[in-house]
């Protein structure tokens, strides 16, 4: 008889191993937690800094006589800038001097000007104080990224910059201020103009393509498939070769996508249409998997249960199948639409890895997408860009986290429970 | 004797018992033998089925199985696991089309219609041939629309008042309006086993069939709701003609008039129930029905 | 399930090739990611500047935009592609038969290419024998200076005692870039040839001296990191052992923590690179599509643009992002070309 109170070794044993194996199952869990706060701890300690910007208040006096033309535009806004600047800082008056004391200013800062003046033609001949984007120089030594305790000719600021800056901040004439520019602009080389709303644009453009051709394809592949297709050796062929399909590296799309879409029909390059094309190709394996999984997973009592009353096969699948699977197949496809979203390989082929400045107003506008925009940032020389990359990443994460949110909430939402 | 091959034409049933009987006093000795003895056959038959064979690919489900189904009454199917009395069952309404491998030979008349033929469409023969699954399957969706499915799609209804009215017959019928008659609205699948079943039962007769088939219809339920569905079935042979196939002996002879014995892909014995359970003419059916085996 | 796709995709098609075959409005760029970083600066402002369009400009390295410049004349290809090595008879053979055969070369400026270091060490002093020491698959045995052995040296001081004793580890571009192809033919041939019998082999066995100067050793010291990558800056930080290569514009973006090596007793600067004493530098182009010029709108803007003196001027826009200017007299003939769109003689 065993001992109900004291178990043998052989139960023990069995003990030890359950323990073991859940304590393998939990550390697993602590690492991948591990990594991926660690992930998201360089991303947004990197990046946070990228959501302000530094600005610096300049006087700017509005003279008549700057504006003689008709046309605003031809003013030399530039030269205004340099003026109020001189003038805030009487004692420069060597040409090299001035030609350091004009970078702390961003070369926006006669847009700036110029749109001022354009929108409100009132200003003229006033004096007014206006906030100007700072040179990326400038913001990344306020930022603290820059070393000041390097010797003067190694660095990007020189000491007569910082002693201005310093004066500056002293006099409350430099402040960091919300970055709106930002999400408001398209790329841009000089780091202090780049937004991220043209990439971000780009994006949900070509994911609209993507999502209104792959989902009704996809669906009716997988209904067909599953529902209505005869078992036979063609089937099974296309059966085995969607599912190889699926695990086609990306880039082959892009280069079947440059063989038809761009070179053969003539669709313009760097396009969202081009680029939602080449992604649904790219998706639509998924989409169908997903969908067919999601078919097979609906009762087959609910099938009996519609025929058995005399629906047909067309009415048991729209009017009962159907809607049963549609959760499943919602979530596949926005797994699939997550997935386009942060593909770059196949886009590089039908050229939307490229410097667009423009925001994309339609389809056939060039426009790159949020992880080419990633991309091309974190290849830039200038240092600046290294913060708008971890932001830029940060606003693809916010995409990704809402999209999946989306994903659970509509599987909550339409999921019937039996 | 080939039974099914001698008589094609029932014109004579009553002496062809008689004859059957003889028979298969001899046969009883043969416990091979594996004819149909007994009554398979009746005078006004609702459905007719001659020399029914099923194949599962290669593999004989069915082997020339040949009965009538008489109107208003109910014909109990009984006999082991695997003798092929659900096949059977899913060949009067069609249903074995849905499996891909299966194929039907034979003849099945519904009043003289045969239900095989190329022309003839599935959907209004499940109309009027419709069917209640061993486990209750309601659709996900209220009471109400449960019901109201068939008769949309058959469009027995011009207005929501006559829908209305087919919802509260139908549930009447099936004895469940009293107890969801304020919650219509309500998932069908919130209900608990034995009403899901007379529910489904419900939705089956909202779309007026002739012949109802069951397969186990209780097997998934409770002794309390089994008897309430027993009721049912006993209430709704004054209008249909059902087949019920069942494992419980004593279902068969609480429910039917007629029962049909099946072994191993054969029809063994049809009669009367009381005659079937006192005093059966075949061996097989008589080890069955004391418990020999099964 | 596929003849719904073709089915749909070519209803698609159909409704989209109107717009598409009209006029395109602004310029298409594509070609060097060397040039990329300047060709955008010009681009940028040329947008902001006048009424016309921003340029669109790929990064898709020097071979892969010549080989899309020369996929033909028309608004499906681009006007411009940008290059960090000169145009290939080959290549112009290529466009040739697509009927692309006005083509405008410009040169616009140098690149130096650099060895660059964490700054808490201090500057490496090497020349290019021993950068290709450092880095060649297979070297000459220095004890026995007719035979070729594998790559034996681990640290920088095994190559010269006057080096630091710490591991050779160098970041450079994979095999795609085009600054590894500089590099390569700038530093490791030159260093190469400082050997006889390599050099012997140069007239003798010409696959063989191109296989043993050419190649980078696999033992893992020369790691293939990303081409001008802002990580590179923070591994060299992070690592003050490793050395990395890349353009000069990093260098100069990032001089508060990355130092140079000084090649032949040169420092990257940018007057060393300017004036031709820092060794490892070369010249930057574009190639304009003339077809292309009175077509697209905006085409002879950007060109005047890019090759005004406020852009690639001694004092332009340009410089300020790490383009070496070239000499006034070179500047100007080029400016000159471009405003008669000169084009180039098939070889």
């Amino acid at each position: 008889m065993t001992n109900l109170l004291e178990p043998g070794p052989k139960l023990r044993r069995r003990y030890r191993a359950e323990k073991i194996f859940k304590r393998m199952g939990l550390s697993a869990i602590i690492a991948s937690l591990c990594f991926v706060f660690f992930l998201f701890y360089t991303i947004i300690s990197d990046g946070y800094s990228a959501f302000t910007q530094t600005y610096i208040e300049i006087e700017v006096s509005f003279n008549k006589d700057l504006f003689t033309d008709a046309n605003i535009s031809k003013a030399d806004f530039p030269g205004l800038v340099k003026k109020s600047l001189l003038k805030m800082f009487p004692e420069v008056t060597k040409r090299q001097d001035k030609k350091l004391l004009y970078s702390l200013i961003s070369p926006s800062a006669a847009y700036t000007m110029q749109e001022l003046v354009e929108e409100t033609p009132k200003l003229i001949g006033t004096t007014q104080k206006i906030w100007v984007l700072a040179d990326d120089d400038v913001d990344m030594l306020i930022k603290g990224k820059y070393q000041r305790d390097v010797p003067e000719s190694n660095r990007r600021l020189k000491d007569l910059q910082l002693k201005w800056i310093d004066r500056l901040t002293a006099e409350g004439m430099l402040e960091k201020k919300f970055n709106t520019t930002f999400f408001t602009s398209g790329d841009s080389r000089e780091p202090e103009l780049a937004g991220i709303l043209g990439a971000a644009k780009g994006s949900l453009l070509t994911l609209l393509i993507t999502l209104s051709l792959s989902f009704p394809i996809g669906v009716a592949a997988a209904v067909y498939l599953e529902e209505f297709a005869p078992a036979n050796r063609w089937t099974d062929i296309i059966e085995v070769n969607i599912n190889n399909l699926a695990a086609v590296p990306s880039i082959i799309f892009g280069l079947l996508g440059l063989a038809i879409f761009i070179n053969f029909w003539g669709l313009p390059r760097s396009t969202p249409i081009v680029g939602g094309l080449v992604l649904t190709l790219m998706t639509l394996p998924t989409i169908i998997i997903a969908g067919r999984a999601s078919l097979k997973s609906v009762p087959p009592s609910i099938r009996e249960a519609a025929l058995g009353i005399g629906a047909s096969k067309m009415q048991t699948v729209t009017h009962h199948v159907l809607p049963l699977a549609l959760p499943g197949m919602l979530t596949g496809t926005i797994i699939g639409m997550a997935q386009a979203l942060g593909e770059t390989a196949p886009l590089l082929m039908i050229g939307m890895v490229a410097f667009i400045v423009d925001v994309p107003g339609s389809f056939t506008d060039p426009s790159a997408v949020l992880p080419v925009q990633i991309y091309l940032w974190a290849d830039s020389p200038e240092r600046a860009f290294t913060e708008k990359t971890s932001a830029a990443i940060m606003i693809l994460l916010a995409f990704l986290i809402a999209m999946n949110s989306l994903a659970v909430f509509l599987r909550k939402k339409f999921e019937i429970k039996w | 004797m080939e039974l099914t091959a001698n008589h094609a034409s029932n014109a004579f049933p009553t002496m062809l018992s008689e004859e059957m009987l003889e028979e298969a006093e001899q046969s009883k000795t043969l416990a091979t033998a594996r004819k149909t003895v007994g009554t398979p056959f009746v005078d006004t038959p609702r459905m007719t089925c001659r020399d029914i064979q099923v194949f599962y690919g290669d593999k004989q489900a069915i082997n020339k199985m040949s009965i009538d189904v008489a109107s208003n009454e109910v014909l109990a199917m009984i006999g082991p696991s695997g003798c092929g009395k659900s096949t059977f069952l899913r060949c009067l309404n069609r249903m074995n089309d849905t499996v891909l491998s299966c194929r039907v030979t034979g003849e099945v008349k519904l009043d003289g219609t045969d239900i095989y033929h190329p022309s003839v469409d599935v959907v209004p023969l499940r109309a009027r041939v419709g069917m209640v699954f061993q486990k209750p399957n309601p659709f996900p969706k209220s009471i109400y629309d449960n019901i109201a499915y068939g008769p949309k799609i058959h469009g027995l209804t011009k207005n929501k008042d006559e829908l209305d009215e087919i919802i509260e017959t139908s549930l009447i019928r099936a004895g469940l309006w009293d107890e969801v008659k304020d919650r219509l609205q309500d998932p069908g699948t919130g209900l608990s086993g034995g009403q899901q079943q007379r529910l489904c039962i419900a939705r089956t007769i909202a779309v007026s069939p002739e012949v109802i088939l069951m397969d186990e219809p209780c097997s998934a339920l409770d002794p309390i709701a089994t008897a309430r569905v027993e009721e049912l079935i006993a209430e709704l042979r004054t209008q249909f003609s059902i087949v019920i196939v069942t494992h419980s002996m004593q279902q068969a002879a609480r429910v039917s008039q007629r029962t049909a014995y099946f072994h191993l892909g054969d029809l063994i014995e049809v009669g009367a129930t009381e005659k079937v359970f006192t005093n059966p003419l075949h061996q097989l059916t008589e080890d069955y029905i004391t418990g020999r085996f099964g | 399930m596929k003849l719904k796709t073709i089915a749909a995709a070519g209803a698609l098609s159909l409704l989209l090739c109107g717009p598409a075959l009209a006029a395109r409005d602004y310029i298409s760029i594509v070609g060097s990611s060397t040039v990329y970083p300047f060709a955008t600066v010009v681009a940028e402002q040329f947008g902001k500047t006048t009424g016309y369009k921003t340029p669109k400009i790929e990064s898709t390295g020097s071979g892969g935009g010549f080989k899309l410049f020369c996929g033909g004349v028309g608004i499906n290809h681009p006007d411009i592609t940008n290059a960090s090595r000169a145009i290939k008879s080959s290549e112009m053979e290529k466009c040739a038969e697509n009927g692309v055969n006005d083509i405008v070369e410009v040169k616009i400026g140098y690149d130096g290419i650099v060895l660059a270091h964490s700054k808490s060490v201090a500057p490496l002093k090497l020349t290019r024998q021993e950068i290709f020491l450092a880095l060649a698959k297979d070297v000459p045995d220095p004890k026995n200076p007719g035979k070729i052995i594998p790559n034996p040296y681990k640290t920088w001081n095994e190559i010269n005692s006057n080096l630091p004793p710490t591991k050779i580890e160098v970041l450079g571009p994979p095999p795609t870039s085009g600054t590894r192809d500089a590099f390569v033919e700038l530093a490791m041939e030159t260093g190469a040839d400082s050997f006889d019998v390599i050099k012997a082999m140069k007239k003798t066995d010409k696959e063989g001296y191109k296989a043993l100067s050419q190649t980078v050793r696999e033992d893992g010291a020369y790691v293939e990191a990303g081409e001008n990558d802002n990580l590179i800056v923070q591994k060299l930080q992070a690592n003050p052992a490793a050395v990395g290569i890349f353009g000069f514009s990093f260098l100069d973006q990032n001089s508060d923590v990355i130092q140079g090596s000084f090649i032949e007793d040169m420092p990257p600067t940018f007057e060393a690179i300017a004036d031709g004493s820092y060794p490892v530098s070369r010249p930057l182009y574009f190639y304009v599509k003339k077809a292309h010029v009175d077509v697209i709108p905006g085409m002879k803007g950007y060109l005047d643009e890019f090759t005004s003196e406020k852009a690639w001027g001694e004092d332009g826009y340009l410089a300020d992002k790490g383009l070496i200017p070239m000499p006034a007299a070179e500047r100007k003939q080029y400016h000159e070309n471009v405003a008669a769109l000169k084009t180039l003689e098939m070889k």
